[in-house]
């Protein structure tokens, strides 16, 4: 069994997520809530690696992060062929999937409640944790599910700018593509085997925000 | 004893509203001071009232004007001195929605601590919010979510929320529009003791004149964007200062009479030569007195059969003056024997048995518990 493989995947869906929390929930809430002049330019953006080749997305990310590209320039960062860039690809492509579930269950949340929080004494900062975030809490978590599932089963743009080191930056996907193209059919059925139970865990883990009880639930 | 300081105190205003805001479609110019008592805020829909509610909460922002709470300025723009614009959380001001807003995520009590524990006040939140909803009578239901909850239950949660915030003023936006009769009145009962004995500024905005009549110290009319009228409920109802405030009140059945018997089963009230029953009330015999008699309240009786019990004491003959048909309605005004006239309403279908035509003799009749007694202006009501 490909330990490095499955340790890498973790590694990297589990950076993605973090990335894809960091900058979709801020971005979903500002789609849901506000409107400005380029937004539609934004909402494009953001939706296009779902709609893009995986590859094309990866090259404009080689573009982004290479040798002349503004990470390298200003900052002097070097993270392609590195697990970060893996990490990164992966939470690129998998972002449209939060925001879009993000923004949604943020403009369903009533604005009354948040007006009357105000009016209870609480900061915008308070109003957003107490209320707004469990109230979206549903529809987050499960865009985040759905997102985190296709961050490890990204290949196309992880390959463009990671590539495949054994160890280094092969990912589960992409150690199967490589057992399958050395014939190493055992291997290749034991590393499908461990991607296909993680997507079930992920499709179940889905299923079970959804059945929860719902916060938005109103009767009466 | 109560009536002594609350009149007292209803004399100095506590919150002072002078604000200009424009709408889309509304020019929206309010003045408005409340002291210790309920105001109502009457209005047609769109007339700006919940608006103006929400400038206060600080939720919408006036374009030019001040508010003041206790002295403290709120918001003031466009005036002399400095700009002020006090956040919501800092308004010390109580409010309950429309739709009551409760946060479905939290049950009963948890709603009700929720700005106990935004104050820090950590493990006595609970405490106290359970005082509060044992207050409200709702102590056994604490632990349910609001969805759990009936129309009234989630009123009166409502209300305890915004009182455990210690408001400094209490806003409430339709209250009880979504209740039934008998429950709204207990409500309304619920809600004078508790201004009573906080000695709080309420504002209760309404568009139904019977809720105005029921919980009403002082009334403002808003119409067209500005307040009207304001000033004791009997004051304003007995002598609208304009035609609008008239039409926008749907002042009918409006009538001068004087106290001749109180009876702990009800008030007997002589009006123009016929005597008429009205719920009993604290009124003096011999005392003047504004009656309002709901359009809904007259009835048409069926000649040759039993009066029902309720509509036996306030039986009257007349002549029909003229019907109209509006949106599955029908209007009725009708001229007694006394020389009054009388507007009735009921379902279009009602009455289609007596086939009766204009100028055709009638019997009509008062519901008794409908009829509502004003005293003038300056009674306790």
């Amino acid at each position: 069994m490909n330990w490095d493989a499955l340790r890498l995947s973790l590694l990297v869906t589990a950076v993605a997520t973090a990335l894809m929390v960091a900058v979709g929930l801020p971005l979903s809430l500002l789609l849901a809530r506000r409107r400005f002049r380029g937004q539609t330019l934004v909402e494009t953006l953001v939706t296009l690696p779902l709609v893009l080749p995986p590859t094309v997305v990866g090259y404009y990310l080689l573009v982004l992060l290479g040798r002349n590209g503004p990470l390298v320039r200003w900052f002097d960062v070097q993270v392609l062929f590195t697990w970060l860039a893996a990490a990164l690809a992966s939470a690129v492509v998998g972002l449209p999937l939060l925001v879009q579930a993000a923004r949604a269950a943020f403009a369903g949340v009533d604005r009354s409640l948040e007006n009357a929080a105000r009016t209870l004494g609480s900061s915008e900062l308070e109003v957003f944790w107490r209320v707004t975030l469990p109230l979206a809490r549903r529809g987050i978590l499960a865009g985040l599910v759905m997102a985190s599932a296709r961050a490890l089963g990204e290949f196309g743009a992880t390959l463009m700018v990671a590539g495949s080191i054994p160890g280094r930056t092969q990912t589960l996907p992409l150690a199967i593509y490589d057992a399958v193209q050395s014939r190493d059919y055992a291997q290749a059925n034991l590393l499908v085997a461990v991607t296909t139970a993680l997507a079930l865990l992920s499709l179940w883990a889905v299923r079970c925000v959804e059945a929860s009880r719902d916060p938005a639930q109103r009767g009466g | 004893m109560a009536d002594l300081s609350d009149g007292a105190a209803a004399l100095s205003p506590r919150l002072v509203v002078d604000v200009q805001k424009r709408l889309p479609g509304l020019d929206l110019r309010v003045r408005l001071e409340v002291g210790s008592e309920i105001l109502v805020l009457f209005g047609p829909s769109g007339a700006g009232k919940t608006t103006t509610l929400n400038m206060i909460a600080g939720l919408v922002a006036p374009d030019v004007g001040s508010i003041a709470l206790d002295g403290r300025l709120l918001w003031r723009k466009g005036g002399p001195g400095r700009d002020v614009a006090v956040p919501s959380r800092q308004r010390r001001v109580g409010y309950v929605f429309q739709h009551y807003a409760l946060f479905p995520h939290l049950t009963a009590l948890e709603n009700v601590a929720y700005p106990l524990q935004a104050a820090r006040q950590g493990r006595k939140a609970r405490a106290q919010a359970m005082a509060l909803l044992e207050q409200m009578h709702l102590g056994h239901l604490a632990d349910r979510y609001p969805h759990q909850l009936s129309g009234g239950q989630q009123q009166r949660v409502a209300i305890a929320r915004a009182l455990a915030a210690n408001p400094a003023v209490l806003l409430l936006d339709e209250p009880f529009s979504a209740l039934d009769v008998a429950l709204r009145e207990r409500l309304q009962e619920e809600l004078r003791a508790l201004q009573r004995e906080r000695a709080l500024p309420v504002i209760y905005v309404t568009h139904r004149l019977e809720d105005a009549l029921a919980i009403a110290d002082r009334l403002a009319v808003l119409a067209d964007g500005q307040v009207q009228q304001s000033g004791p409920i009997a004051q304003v109802v007995a002598q609208p200062v304009n035609g609008r405030v008239a039409q926008v009140m749907g002042l009918r059945n409006l009538f001068q009479a004087q106290v001749v018997a109180v009876t702990p089963e009800h008030t007997l009230l002589d009006w123009g030569g016929a005597t008429i029953a009205a719920p009993p009330q604290p009124v003096a015999v011999g005392e003047g007195v504004t009656v309002y008699v709901p359009p809904e309240a007259v009835k048409i009786l069926y000649p040759g059969r039993p009066v029902p019990g309720f509509l036996r004491q306030n039986a009257m003959k007349g002549v029909l003056l003229s019907t109209v048909e509006h949106r599955g309605r029908r209007q009725w005004r009708v001229l007694l024997e006394n020389g009054y006239e009388v507007e009735l309403q009921a379902p279009s279908r009602a009455y289609v048995g007596l086939g009766l035509a204009v100028a055709d003799p009638v019997q009509v009749s008062f519901w008794k518990d409908a009829v509502v007694v004003l005293r003038p202006a300056g009674g306790a009501g």
